[in-house]
C-alpha cells in the first residue's frame, strides 16, 4: 500500500495526481466523442501545431496557458485556411501546416543562448505545476466537462446519423464546431502537463477504451472518464518508482489502457476475415 | 557542410519520386507516423549499439505491421488507432530516453535532425534509397498509376495493385528512415511532402510531378541549409519552414490569380 | 468450365455480402450469351455494385456459383476516378493494355495504337492529351469506356455508363454498346432508366435479391417494379414509369 502511496506524499505529487484528475474529467469525455466523431487527426494536429505559441510564452516569461491559447488559435487558423481549399487534397494541405507550424516552433526553442526548456514543451512538466496552474486547470476542465454533459443530445444526434439531425433540431456544422472547440479547450489544459508531443495520448485513449469495452454512450462517457484518471495516478506511481518521465508514463498507462481494450475485445467477439490491405492506410485519408 | 550539401541533394531525388506518390495517395500522414515511430529504435540504437537506421527501419516496420493488424479487424478506427499507436511508440521513446539520456541535446537531435552532422554511411544509405526509389518507381510504374488514379477499377484492369501499395508503404518507410537522420524524427514531412504538395498544384502529368519536385526540394534543401547556417538555427526545422513558407506563397499566388481569372 | 459454348456469363444461387450475416445479394440465377445486352435494374443499395463486384471476383461468395469467361472489362461511374489526378486521356485508356503487358516490358507500340484508335471510337481523339479531370462528364464516361475497349474483354460490366451524361455522348455510348452487342461480347449495364432497359435483350431486376429475369417484355411489369423499386417509383403521365433516384446513397 505504501507504494502506491508514496508518490503522492510530498505536496508535488499530490499537486501532480490533482492535476490528472482534473484533466481526466475533461479528456474522458472528450475523448469518447473524438473517437465518435473520426476527429483524432485534428486532435494530433492541433496539438503539434500549436508549439510556436509555447514557446513564443516561454520565451516571453508569459504563462504558458495563453502561449498556448496563442498556438492553438493560430493553428487552427491556419488548418482553417487550407482546408478550405479541394485542391490542396485535405490531409496533405494540413500535414504541411501543422509540420511548418511545429518546425516554427522548434526554430524558435532552438535559436537562443537560452533554450526555454524545451523537452518540457514537448514531453509536459506534470511534477512542476503550481497552485495557480492547477486552478486554471481546474476551472477549464469542469467547463468541458460541464459544456459536453449539457450538449450530449445534440452531439449524439450528429454522431449517429448526421443527415437527419438537423431535421431534430441539432445542425452538424455548428456541433462538430463546437466540438473542435471543446478540444481545442482541453488540448491548451492538458498540453502543460503531458506536453504538445503527447497531449493526445490522455485525450484518445481512454475514451477509444471505453468505447471498446461498452457499447453504451452515456456507459462510455463515464468509464473513459475514470480510466483518464486512473491513468493518470498510474503514471505517476510508474514515474516515482521507475525515475521515468511523469508526462510520458501517465501517456503510455493511457494508451496501454487501449491496448488492453482491444484484447478484451477480441476475445468475445472473432474477428471477421477481411479482404481489404494496404487500401486501409490509403483510406484512412479521406 | 559538404556532406549536408551532398545529403540534401540525394535526398531531393527520393523527394521527388516517392514523395510525389506520397500526395496523390494521400500518405501524408502515414509518412509523418512512419518517421515519428522510429523514435524508440534512435534511442535505442546508441546504448544497444546498432546502426541508426537498422532500429529505426525495425521499430518504423514493427508499427506499420501493428497499425495493419489493428486496421484489418476493424474494431479500431483507422485515424484513433493511427494516432494511439503513434503517440504510445512516442512514449516509449521518452520513457526510454529518460535513462538513456541525461542532458536533452541528445533527444533534439533525435526530434530534429543533425543534418550537419551526417556521416559517410548516411549519404551511403540515403544514396541506396534514392536508387531504390527510381528503381521501384519504374517498375511499379503502372500499378502505382492505376490505383492511384481509380482504386475499385485497379484490380479490374488485372494490374498487380495490391503488391504495389505494399511495396510502395514499405518504400515510404524506407524514404523516411534516411530523411529523420537529416531533418528529425518528427520534420520527415517537410522534405518528403512539402515540395511534391506545392508542385501537385501545378503539374499536369505525374513525371512532370516528380522532377519538378525534386528540383524544388533541391533547392529548399540548399536554401534551408544557408538560412540555418546564417541565422544560426538547426537545419531541420528550417527547411520544414522554408517548405511550408513556399506552400503557402505558391498556394495564395494561384488562388490570387484564379480570382482573378473571374 | 462453361458447359454452354456462347453463354458468356452464368450465375446460379449466387448470395454473398460484406459482413458476416448481412447478404448484399441472395438468390441470383440468369445467364448472358454472347451477342446480348442485360440491363440489370434495382435501387441503390440493392445489389447492383455487389453483383458486379462477385462478377469481377472481388467478393467473398458465400453460396451458389458464377462463371465468367475471361476477365470482364470494368466501367465504374466516373466518380470513382480522381478528378485531381494529373493523368490525360489517352493515358487513362491506355490502361486498359496493362493488365496483360509484363510488369518488366514497356507497353506495346500496337497497344498504344490501338489506345488512339479507341479514343476515336468514343469520338474524342482530339481530346486525346486533355487531363481527364478537365474533360466533360459525357466524355470522361466515353474515356472510361475507352478504357475497357482495350481490354478486348468478351464481357463488359457498366455501372450507369448514362446518368448524368449529355445528349451527344450519351447516344456515342448507346451505338457503341450495339457494336459491342453486334461482335458477339456479352454487355451488363447497371442503369436505373427503365426506358432503355426495354431497349435491349434481357433485364435482371435486383433488390437485394433477384426480383425477376427475362426477355423486357416479360420482366418490366408494373408488379415487377414495384416489388424492385418500392417506393422509389414514380408513375409518369403517359402510364410509363421513372425511379426517384438518390444519387448520394450508394448504399454498396
Amino acid at each position: 500500500m505504501d507504494w502506491l502511496l508514496d508518490p503522492f506524499s510530498g505536496a508535488i505529487g499530490r499537486r501532480a495526481l490533482v492535476e490528472v484528475i482534473l484533466l481526466g474529467l475533461a479528456c474522458g469525455p472528450l475523448g469518447v466523442w473524438i473517437v465518435l466523431y473520426r476527429r483524432s487527426y485534428a486532435a494530433e494536429s492541433i496539438s503539434h501545431g500549436m508549439l510556436p505559441g509555447l514557446v513564443l510564452a516561454a520565451l516571453a516569461g508569459v504563462p504558458l496557458l495563453l502561449g498556448a491559447a496563442g498556438g492553438v488559435l493560430l493553428c487552427a487558423a491556419a488548418i482553417t485556411l487550407v482546408a478550405r481549399d479541394e485542391r490542396l487534397g485535405g490531409d496533405v494541405g494540413v500535414a504541411v501546416a501543422v509540420t511548418a507550424l511545429f518546425g516554427l516552433g522548434a526554430m524558435l526553442a532552438l535559436a537562443p543562448a537560452v533554450p526555454p526548456r524545451l523537452e518540457e514543451l514537448l514531453f509536459g512538466d506534470l511534477l512542476g505545476v503550481s497552485s495557480g496552474d492547477l486552478m486554471a486547470a481546474g476551472v477549464l476542465a469542469a467547463a468541458v466537462a460541464v459544456a459536453l454533459a449539457v450538449a450530449f443530445r445534440p452531439l449524439s444526434l450528429v454522431a449517429f446519423d448526421a443527415a437527419s439531425a438537423r431535421s431534430l433540431g441539432a445542425p452538424p456544422g455548428r456541433w462538430q464546431l463546437a466540438l473542435l472547440a471543446l478540444l481545442a479547450v482541453t488540448t491548451v489544459v492538458v498540453v502543460q502537463g503531458l506536453g504538445s508531443l503527447l497531449v493526445v495520448a490522455l485525450i484518445l485513449a481512454p475514451g477509444a477504451a471505453a468505447l471498446n469495452v461498452t457499447g453504451r454512450l452515456p456507459a462510455a462517457l463515464g468509464l473513459a472518464t475514470w480510466l483518464a484518471a486512473l491513468a493518470g495516478a498510474a503514471g505517476l506511481v510508474i514515474s516515482h518508482h521507475l525515475a521515468v518521465a511523469a508526462g510520458a508514463s501517465v501517456a503510455l498507462c493511457a494508451v496501454a489502457e487501449w491496448v488492453l481494450s482491444l484484447l478484451a475485445w477480441r476475445m468475445h467477439a472473432p474477428s471477421p476475415p477481411s479482404t481489404a490491405l494496404p487500401a486501409d492506410t490509403f483510406a484512412q485519408a479521406r | 557542410m559538404q556532406r549536408a550539401l551532398v545529403e540534401v541533394l540525394l535526398l531531393s531525388v527520393t523527394a521527388g519520386v516517392l514523395g510525389s506518390w506520397i500526395v496523390l495517395r494521400r500518405l501524408a500522414f502515414y509518412t509523418h507516423a512512419i518517421g515519428t515511430a522510429a523514435f524508440p529504435g534512435l534511442v535505442l540504437a546508441v546504448p544497444w549499439g546498432i546502426p541508426a537506421q537498422a532500429a529505426a527501419l525495425g521499430t518504423a516496420l514493427g508499427f506499420a505491421g501493428a497499425l495493419d493488424r489493428l486496421t484489418r479487424s476493424g474494431r479500431a478506427a483507422t485515424d484513433a488507432a493511427t494516432g494511439l499507436l503513434l503517440v504510445g511508440f512516442f512514449a516509449v521513446g521518452v520513457v526510454l530516453a529518460s535513462d538513456v539520456f541525461e542532458a536533452g541535446a541528445g533527444v533534439d537531435r533525435l526530434l530534429f535532425g543533425s543534418l550537419l552532422g551526417v556521416s559517410e554511411l548516411d549519404l551511403w544509405l540515403t544514396a541506396a534509397a534514392a536508387v531504390g526509389a527510381l528503381a521501384l518507381n519504374a517498375a511499379l510504374w503502372r500499378p502505382l498509376l492505376t490505383a492511384g488514379f481509380d482504386p475499385s477499377a485497379a484490380r479490374a484492369l488485372g494490374v498487380p495493385a495490391t503488391t504495389a501499395d505494399w511495396l510502395l508503404l514499405v518504400a515510404i518507410a524506407c524514404a523516411a528512415v534516411v530523411a529523420l537522420e537529416a531533418v528529425g524524427a518528427l520534420l520527415v514531412i517537410g522534405v518528403l511532402v512539402m515540395p511534391a504538395a506545392t508542385v501537385r498544384l501545378v503539374a499536369r502529368s505525374v513525371p512532370e510531378l516528380q522532377i519538378a519536385t525534386a528540383a524544388l526540394a533541391a533547392l529548399q534543401g540548399v536554401a534551408g541549409l544557408w538560412l540555418a547556417a546564417t541565422l544560426n538555427v538547426g537545419p531541420g526545422p528550417t527547411i520544414s519552414v522554408l517548405g511550408g513558407a513556399v506552400f503557402a506563397a505558391a498556394a495564395l499566388f494561384l488562388a490570387g490569380r484564379r480570382r482573378l481569372a473571374r | 468450365m462453361s458447359r454452354g459454348g456462347s453463354r458468356l456469363v452464368e450465375v446460379s444461387d449466387l448470395g454473398g455480402g460484406y459482413a458476416p450475416g448481412a447478404e448484399a445479394l441472395s438468390d441470383t440465377s440468369f445467364a448472358v450469351e454472347a451477342g446480348m445486352i442485360l440491363a440489370v435494374l434495382g435501387p441503390n443499395g440493392g445489389g447492383k455494385t455487389t453483383l458486379f463486384r462477385a462478377l469481377l471476383g472481388e467478393l467473398p461468395i458465400r453460396r451458389g456459383h458464377v462463371e465468367v469467361r475471361g476477365r470482364p472489362a470494368y466501367v465504374p461511374q466516373t466518380e470513382r476516378a480522381r478528378l485531381d489526378f494529373p493523368v490525360s486521356a489517352v493515358e487513362v485508356v491506355l490502361m486498359g493494355a496493362y493488365g496483360r503487358t509484363a510488369w518488366y516490358r514497356r507497353v506495346a507500340r500496337a497497344d498504344r495504337g490501338a489506345a488512339n484508335a479507341a479514343l476515336e471510337r468514343v469520338g474524342l481523339a482530339d481530346r486525346a492529351g486533355v487531363r481527364f479531370g478537365q474533360l466533360s462528364g459525357g466524355q470522361r464516361q466515353r474515356v472510361l469506356i475507352a478504357r475497357a475497349l482495350m481490354q478486348d474483354a468478351a464481357v463488359l460490366l457498366l455501372d450507369e455508363p448514362l446518368s448524368g451524361v449529355d445528349t451527344a455522348s450519351a447516344e456515342r455510348i448507346e451505338t457503341l454498346l450495339s457494336d459491342l452487342r453486334g461482335q458477339g461480347r456479352a454487355v451488363l449495364v447497371a442503369t436505373h432508366d427503365v426506358d432503355q432497359a426495354r431497349r435491349w435483350d434481357r433485364v435482371l431486376c435486383l433488390s437485394g435479391r433477384q426480383v425477376a429475369f427475362g426477355p423486357p417484355a416479360e420482366t418490366l411489369t408494373t408488379s415487377v417494379l414495384r416489388a424492385t423499386y418500392g417506393a422509389e417509383l414514380v408513375e409518369l403521365d403517359d402510364g410509363r414509369y421513372g425511379v426517384r433516384v438518390d444519387h448520394h446513397s450508394h448504399g454498396t
